[in-house]
């Protein structure tokens, strides 16, 4: 089976290229420049929301357990995929937002279960879009288990090799890249 | 074929370790080092220079603090960790390796007695052993230490 998955090439989705190179070793994707993200799963049926897209490519791939292993945590999963898009991403004060992660990062490496999750990708891939995020890091102290949990996953393969590859064109947060 | 034995030095045991091939090992940071190598995990050694020494110097503060630690030295034993562990996720940076595993091993006994109250002081501490007691193939026949879930949703979202 392969899939096809389109990014806006002018504001890289990162989440979905980080979960595309993660499961790249048991799913056939392949990712292609254009103006808007996209997947084409088949003539008929492709995704264009990024939560829909990070979601169908983890499915794909259960053994690799980026959905958490149990009901429990895929409804973690769910929550912070909701977070990352409605509080990080969004218009509301991302102080809030970091307060209550930070809190959740206290006793926990990764955010759901004890290994990477579509929760890590999600929430990390908002952040490192966010200007607002980038400008708090240089205050030594800020939120402190959300800045340890942040440079950890950075420093994985995965998430080198993306930000490498696509965060030297990424524009400043926006709400929404849809018009 | 390899066979682990122990010797008396002083008032101390020391662990021997004895092969066909080449001279008795002796003592658990070396032997340790030694089946890492032939285990062919190199990286559980360190990958570069820097990180190879950070790796010695937690073998090393497991065999000379944590091991035979008083009752008083528990304390700041724990405070030391709990500092140092506050922007990491392993002793020796972002990636594991066999410093985690000796410490585990090493601070298990002070962890397993842990009040709650005192769990929750060093959070820090309590993070990384949950997070190592849960990596694959590490804690064996040790029991788990129980610790809280993440506090994130008793707060009411908006």
């Amino acid at each position: 089976m392969a899939l096809n998955l389109t990014i806006n090439s002018s504001n890289p989705p990162l989440g979905a290229l980080l979960t595309a190179e993660h499961v790249k070793g048991s799913v056939n994707v392949s990712v292609e420049e254009g103006k808007d993200n996209k997947l084409c799963v088949s003539q008929s049926v492709q995704f264009s929301d990024l939560n829909s897209i990070t979601r169908y490519l983890a499915r794909l791939a259960p053994s690799l357990g980026l959905y958490g292993s149990n009901m429990l945590e895929q409804t973690e999963v769910d929550h912070w995929l909701e977070f990352s898009a409605q509080r990080v991403c969004g218009q509301s004060g991302l102080a809030a937002a970091l307060g209550e992660l930070d809190k959740a990062l206290e006793l926990r490496t990764f955010l759901v279960g004890h290994s990477l999750t579509l929760a890590d990708i999600c929430v990390w891939a908002a952040l490192k879009g966010s200007s607002e995020w980038q400008s708090m890091q240089t205050q030594a102290g800020a939120f402190s288990h959300v800045a340890r949990w942040f440079a950890f996953l950075g420093s994985q393969v995965p998430f080198t090799a993306v930000g490498h590859k696509y965060t030297n064109s990424k524009a400043p947060s926006r709400n929404s890249n849809s018009e | 074929m390899m066979a682990l034995r122990e010797l008396t030095q002083g008032d101390k045991k020391v662990p021997v370790l004895h092969s066909n091939n080449g001279p008795a090992l002796v003592g658990l940071v070396t032997i340790a080092a030694h089946l890492a190598q032939e285990a062919k995990r190199p990286e559980l050694l360190g990958g570069s220079a820097e990180h190879k020494a950070l790796v010695q110097q937690w073998l090393e503060y497991r065999l000379t603090k944590v091991d035979g630690c008083h009752k008083d030295d528990i304390k700041t034993i724990l405070k030391d960790l709990n500092s140092y562990l506050e922007d990491k996720v392993y002793l020796a940076g972002n990636q594991f390796t066999l410093a985690d595993t000796l410490m585990y091993y090493g601070i298990h006994h002070i962890i397993v007695d842990l009040a709650i109250q005192e769990k929750e002081k060093h959070m820090n501490v309590t993070r990384w052993f949950d997070h190592v007691q849960h990596y694959t193939g590490v804690r064996h026949h040790l029991p788990p230490v129980v610790v809280l879930r993440n506090r994130v949703y008793t707060s009411g979202h908006h």
